[in-house]
């Protein structure tokens, strides 16, 4: 009969009709472990590529020569934990809420930066659980001199490693940092707040 | 095989499978409450809300409102809907208040009757207000807020169960009396 040659294929006591409950069966145990990439990358850490020159030259350094882009390493467990001058720091850009932003973190809460050109002031105090942040390429990044401190909520993870390219791998030592930007060192308690 | 049997054909499955594996049996529970975090975070879930920034149209305590992840990072947020974010001034707090105004729109910068200055809402923030104004902490002290932080709107109130309803066009349903 042809019905029985046509629901021969949802049988799985023939050969064809077994392979294939098989596959679905491994396509099922694949998607189980969906959430769980999920989870991990939305909380422990994930690969990230470096898109444009903002970080240039410490990231992306041969922006300039080829359209290889650096793979890092985003560390998301309690970002906002321990953040120090240096350290640098992925979140969603506060112009443009769909974009990733990679930045460094120039000044801390209670600290007094010393402002460049799209900022209006020429020093800013950052506020309580705010922070600074700047890209290494002065002349291409759209950074805190433009939307100014930016919440510390917002950030999601800090960069610890940079896996590719080669040549620059290895783990951010953020403490090397010597920036150009001049700031003041200030204490947490000393920070304008809105108690 | 007796039709009623099929459907405890899935407990013999588990049976078969789980009892005796510790392992399998904690991998499995771990996927499940990772299932759950997913639908957490990018579906929907459930916020009880306290504090009296909200008051006329949510009580101080005891209740709770659905929050849709949909709109996460402000995608598809209109003037007058309630968002839940990450709060500015206490990193870790959750916070409801309504959107008074988007990127572009001229909003009064203070509380209304004491200056008349306004200033624009910049490129991918969003003004946010407490329905309580002289209990509120909002956009009046920290200024523009970036939409990114916003978590998700509140769709319906679930608790207390017998004032359940769908939240509706918050630029109709303030009632000044």
């Amino acid at each position: 009969m042809s019905s029985n040659r046509m629901l021969s294929f949802f049988n799985r006591n023939t050969t064809w009709g077994k392979s294939f409950h098989d596959f679905n069966y491994r396509l099922f145990i694949f998607m189980t472990w969906v959430p769980a990439v999920i989870f991990f990358n939305g909380n422990v850490g994930e690969l990230t590529r470096i898109n444009g020159p903002s970080m240039y030259p410490y990231l992306n350094t041969s922006y300039n020569e080829d359209l290889k882009k650096d793979l890092c390493w985003v560390s998301k467990w309690n970002p906002t934990r321990n953040l120090e001058r240096g350290m640098l720091v992925s979140f969603q850009s506060p112009n443009n809420p769909e974009k990733l932003a990679i930045k460094r973190v120039i000044a801390l809460e209670g600290d007094v930066v010393y402002t460049r050109a799209p900022c209006p002031l020429p020093t800013v105090q950052v506020p309580i659980n705010h922070v600074w942040v700047e890209g290494d390429n002065r002349d291409k990044s759209l950074d805190s001199n433009s939307y100014g401190p930016l919440p510390m909520s917002l950030i999601q993870g800090k960069l610890t490693y940079v896996l590719w390219p080669w040549k620059s791998s290895g783990p951010i030592h953020w403490r090397q940092f010597k920036g150009r930007t001049r700031v003041i060192a200030g204490r947490r308690q000393d920070a304008p707040n809105w108690d | 095989m007796p039709p009623l049997s099929r459907f405890l054909l899935p407990f013999k499955y588990a049976k078969e499978r789980y009892a005796g594996h510790p392992l399998r049996l904690s991998i499995a529970a771990l996927k499940t409450i990772f299932i759950f975090h997913v639908f957490w975070q990018y579906g929907y879930s459930i916020a009880p809300l306290a504090g009296p920034s909200m008051l006329p149209t949510f009580e101080v305590t005891g209740d709770s409102v659905i929050v849709s992840r949909y709109y996460r990072r402000g995608r598809g947020i209109k003037v007058g809907d309630m968002v839940s974010f990450d709060s500015v001034v206490e990193p870790g707090e959750s916070v409801l208040k309504r959107v008074l105004g988007l990127q572009g729109d001229y909003v009064l910068r203070d509380t209304p009757g004491t200056t008349d200055s306004m200033i624009q809402v910049p490129e991918g923030h969003c003004w946010v207000v407490g329905d309580n104004l002289p209990w509120s902490r909002d956009s009046r002290h920290f200024g523009p807020m970036p939409v990114a932080l916003i978590k998700g709107k509140a769709i319906a109130k679930v608790l207390p169960w017998s004032e359940r309803r769908w939240i509706e066009d918050g630029l109709q349903s303030v009632d000044h009396t």
